[in-house]
């Protein structure tokens, strides 16, 4: 390649890069594309540009935007993957050059009546994986080379990571939206009942974790705390749909470890492939007693004026989603005033490096009977302190009213 | 298929998968994927050894519960070997669905 040439291609990279930098300020993936197509399709001297990007639920590419070939993206064109021009290049991983385009390498029926004669198309691939599928068309016969690969494959990966990182953030702000709606505003005012909270969303994306309190007809006072296994939009949705359900069970029993079988049952019908770990304990209307049932979930801690410390003694229970049937037996916990019981997601403990029971002794230890927001303060200083949470982190303090002298 | 670094080991009858010193979110991943494959081999008996296994957070846990209702599917018992992961099996409930045995030797005889 001669000097002018090499000069060619380098004031278009920057033209490239203009474009998606100054369009990635904007956080508008839509934008962002369609501006990446005007100058793709400008830069390539082509008739029409289009971005497919890939459904993982369906197992297809959707046209998501386009220049020039706009009715790809209005008639809602989809190709599965390994079908047609594009799903051959997210099947194969790598560009696709066709200088004859008609029924037998084209599967799109616009491409055709659009009198596209060449088409070139490279995939979209962020993280190791096909997200989607760029390609430019040409409506005059032409041969695409290998530096127009290039080229294009270099709009490709800046317009993959834009787009993955959008729709990253969209995940994790939808997920964080969600999870901020489902957990309670404000916590309830029961007789007897003083709460704290602390709710800190992991570094990494953001998962299931959620605590509930709420107080039932009958004047007893239910905590919960859970975790659903994985992350990002999908936990929190599940949360949701658990926090809702044991919600209408808890209306219809005071029994807990009947409201987790219940819950257990619901979601292994209806959410199949969830995993849960939950405590639902139920406390009297004087608080001087609790009945907690555990689904797997750690047991809480209990610190009473003149004890230190310690687990509280509950029967573990089989996490739910795991297998029908699982048996749940429930704990009473008699509760003397001022008596503080600490419930906390595995984000609080769990540390690599650091086995679980040390980690839980550490949590015994910092736990006092104190007032609840004190006693969430002391406890988030001594298993946080300055270090970034990688998942989330849930602590519902509940205390006994003292009595008073 | 198997996943890379995770050996499917034949003992007779039985599979055996041994589980990394620790598992957590950074590569409970790659855990899931080879206690499924392994899970998924119509094997009478698959053990997955954790005695080597010092740290295991709730993520490696679940990843153990997927394997077993892979394998309940399969008709494949699922044995456990646990030390220093016992806690964590125990609190979230999984030794009510495995049977763990303290070490190999004692996977491999006990009777189905």
């Amino acid at each position: 390649m001669g000097p002018a040439s090499r000069a060619g291609l380098e004031d278009r990279l920057r033209d490239i890069q203009a474009i998606t930098d100054a369009a990635l300020s904007r956080l508008d993936d839509r934008e962002l594309l369609a501006e990446l197509l005007e100058r793709t399709r400008a830069i390539l001297q082509a008739d029409t540009a289009a971005v497919l990007l890939l459904d993982f639920a369906s197992g297809e590419l959707i046209a998501t935007a386009a220049a020039g070939l706009e009715e790809e993206v209005r008639q809602g064109v989809r190709i599965p993957v390994g079908r047609g021009f594009a799903g051959r290049i997210a099947a194969g991983h790598k560009p696709v050059i066709l200088d004859r385009v008609d029924h037998t390498t084209v599967r799109n029926p616009i491409l055709l009546a659009k009198g596209i004669r060449a088409l070139i198309g490279v995939p979209l691939i962020a993280g190791g994986k096909v997200i989607g599928v760029l390609h430019v068309g040409s409506q005059t016969p032409r041969e695409f080379n290998g530096a127009d690969v290039e080229l294009l494959q270099l709009a490709a990966d800046r317009a993959a990571t834009a787009v993955h990182s959008l729709m990253t953030q969209d995940d994790r702000i939808a997920a964080q939206a969600l999870q901020r709606s489902l957990l309670p505003f404000a916590l309830p005012a029961a007789d007897g009942a003083e709460m704290a909270v602390r709710y800190v969303p992991g570094e990494g994306a953001v998962g299931g974790d959620w605590y509930d309190a709420f107080t039932l007809p009958s004047g007893q006072l239910g905590i919960v705390i859970g975790d659903v296994t994985g992350s990002g939009l999908q936990a929190a949705v599940i949360m949701g749909r658990m926090r809702s359900t044991l919600r209408a069970y808890a209306l219809e029993t005071s029994d807990p470890a009947e409201v987790l079988s219940k819950l257990d049952r619901k979601m292994q019908h209806f959410e199949p492939g969830a995993v849960a770990t939950v405590a639902y304990a139920v406390f009297d209307p004087g608080m001087d007693r609790a009945r907690i049932c555990s689904a797997g979930h750690y047991p809480p801690v209990i610190a009473s004026p003149s004890q230190p410390a310690g687990l509280a003694d509950i029967p573990p229970g089989l996490l739910i989603g795991a297998a029908p049937g699982a048996a749940r037996q429930v704990a009473t916990v008699h509760i003397s005033p001022g008596t503080l019981m600490c419930f906390y997601t595995d984000g609080l403990i769990e540390r690599r490096g650091r086995p679980i029971d040390h980690s839980l002794a550490l949590l015994c230890q910092a736990v006092t009977a104190q007032d609840p927001d004190a006693a969430c303060a002391s406890v988030m200083a001594a298993m946080v302190g300055g270090a970034p949470a990688q998942d989330d982190i849930a602590v519902l303090m509940f205390r006994r009213q003292p009595s008073r002298r | 298929m198997s996943v890379e670094g995770y050996e499917l080991r034949r003992i007779g009858q039985h599979g055996v998968v041994i589980v990394p010193a620790e598992v957590d979110a950074t590569n409970s991943g790659e855990v899931r994927r080879a206690l499924l494959a392994a899970a998924s081999q119509d094997l009478p008996i698959l053990i997955i050894d954790m005695s080597g296994t010092t740290f295991c957070d709730s993520t490696g846990v679940q990843a153990i519960v997927a394997a077993y209702r892979q394998a309940a599917a399969n008709g494949t018992g699922l044995r456990l070997v646990a030390t220093a992961a016992l806690p964590i099996l125990t609190v979230i409930g999984v030794d009510q669905l495995i049977p763990i045995y303290p070490d190999l030797e004692a996977a491999l005889a006990a009777r189905p």
